[in-house]
């Protein structure tokens, strides 16, 4: 790219919350002193649903500006842990305070359901009852996009994908944070089989598309793997550790690697 | 949105195979959003086995283009041979850097087989800083989409990558040119892609 005009550091300046106090002023004279509440804190998430599992995947470096909090920031919050039957994964990446944050609050919500109505909420209504609690905060937003995991009342794989206020789908793939825009295309072609079409099906608009079929996990994590580690060379953001969630019928399961972290 | 290299849109990638390359671009022209011409091919030949792909500020794109066409013209007549894409790459980076202080807003791509029969590719930011690549290069406004990912395989790949890529970006897309560049054959292929 056009590294002069448009590479700039991430925002303007070393990306804290607090601006630069503003130099010293004889007494009189007006000051003007600002608070800016959000900071990008990098990293980058991906969930990815199947037949009978959903991985959600999220790399733990946490970054401001060009350094680096720490090495290890889980972007990943089991929802309701204490219920054994919980199957509900949230990933969140963007403002790492408003994350940890929305992810308390939608574990209280998801207990709440629990206590009052006697059983495990569906991952349908947990992802609706998310995107009211992102709707709530309308016009001081929580700086994050979600990623919801878990498995559907079928016991198939359910993910839902959310913008900062709330507005939301359910997808088979979802790629967020920093480097979305390297992973998602990637996604696309290995997971929807996008421009693939089956060999000899036509030419021109006779092409059938190959179709979509439920990926085993193996594959899945192998295609996670692969966005992370092609992530990391291009992205000075994504880095440090892989953190993996994968959900099925029997629980959900942690996985960890090492990435590169320089 | 108005910085100059993203208002009309485009994307360009470059690969390296054995002992061939690849280079392709998409069609689209656009200004911001709307898109004025779904022909608007991106790359340039110099020699039997120099390419250059251009992306970038349109009527920049068609100068450098026309430029270079002028400069390697005039090299061709003077030397009585063809250039070497090493040596292109040194003029466009020379070329680029006179204008140090008022750039062409474009990012181009370089790629040829050499005289000994080997690979190169190179890409460039706007003042005429070389990118020395093993394996790929990308440019354009789905520059970050193209990162994500024997000739015939080559094209397969680079093919894949491009129209995956320009589907991710608004700016990008309505089609795409592929070149293949073996030592004594090039092969050019005319990809429809998605029409939206």
């Amino acid at each position: 790219m056009a590294a002069i005009f448009t590479g700039a550091p991430p925002n303007s300046g070393p990306g804290y919350s607090f601006t630069q106090t503003p130099a010293p002023t004889s007494a009189s004279e007006p000051r003007q002193h600002a608070f800016y509440p959000y900071t990008d804190n990098g990293g980058s998430t991906l969930g990815i649903s199947s037949s009978t599992f959903t991985i959600l995947a999220g790399d733990t470096r946490s970054t401001s500006g060009y350094n680096i909090n720490t090495r290890y920031a889980p972007k990943l919050f089991h929802i309701d842990s204490a219920d054994p039957s919980s199957r509900l994964v949230l990933s969140v990446v963007g403002f790492a305070a408003d994350g940890e944050a929305l992810a308390e609050r939608l574990d209280t919500v998801v207990k709440m359901y629990r206590y009052q109505h006697g059983k495990t909420i569906s991952v349908g209504a947990a992802a609706q009852r998310l995107s009211h609690v992102l709707y709530g905060k309308r016009f001081f937003p929580y700086y994050v996009h979600a990623i919801l995991g878990g498995l559907d009342e079928e016991g198939k794989g359910a993910l839902y994908s959310y913008d900062p206020v709330g507005s939301y789908e359910r997808e088979q793939c979802r790629a967020a944070g920093a480097a979305a825009s390297l992973i998602m295309p990637f996604l696309d072609n290995q997971v929807n089989y996008k421009n693939q079409y089956m060999a000899g099906s036509g030419v021109g608009h006779e092409l059938q598309q190959r179709d979509p079929r439920p990926l085993e996990r193996k594959e899945v994590e192998e295609l996670v793997r692969d966005a992370f580690t092609s992530a990391v060379e291009r992205h000075i953001e994504v880095g440090d550790g892989l953190q993996m969630m994968v959900i099925t019928k029997e629980g959900v399961e942690e996985v960890y690697r090492e990435l590169k972290k320089d | 949105m108005s910085s100059p290299f993203s208002i009309n849109g485009g994307a360009c990638v470059a690969m390296t195979g054995k002992d061939c390359v690849a280079i392709a671009c998409d069609l689209r022209l656009g200004l911001q959003a709307l898109t004025i011409s779904n022909n608007f091919p991106k790359i340039f030949s110099y020699s039997p086995s120099v390419y250059l792909g251009l992306t970038g500020l349109a009527t920049d794109v068609s100068t450098v283009a026309d430029l270079f066409r002028y400069k390697v013209n005039m090299y061709r007549l003077r030397e009585e041979r063809q250039i070497a894409p090493r040596t292109f790459a040194n003029l466009v980076s020379s070329s680029l850097y006179e204008r140090r202080f008022g750039p062409y807003f474009v990012s181009p791509v370089v790629a040829g087989i050499d005289d000994g029969g080997k690979p190169f590719i190179c890409g460039f930011d706007s003042i005429g800083c070389i990118d020395f690549a093993k394996d790929f290069i990308v440019s354009g406004t789905a520059s970050d989409q193209l990162l994500g990912l024997g000739p015939e395989d080559l094209f397969e790949t680079i093919s894949q990558a491009l129209l995956n890529a320009v589907d991710r970006d608004a700016l990008s897309g309505w089609g795409a040119h592929v070149y293949i560049i073996e030592k004594d054959k090039v092969t050019k292929r005319l990809l429809k892609g998605r029409q939206d």
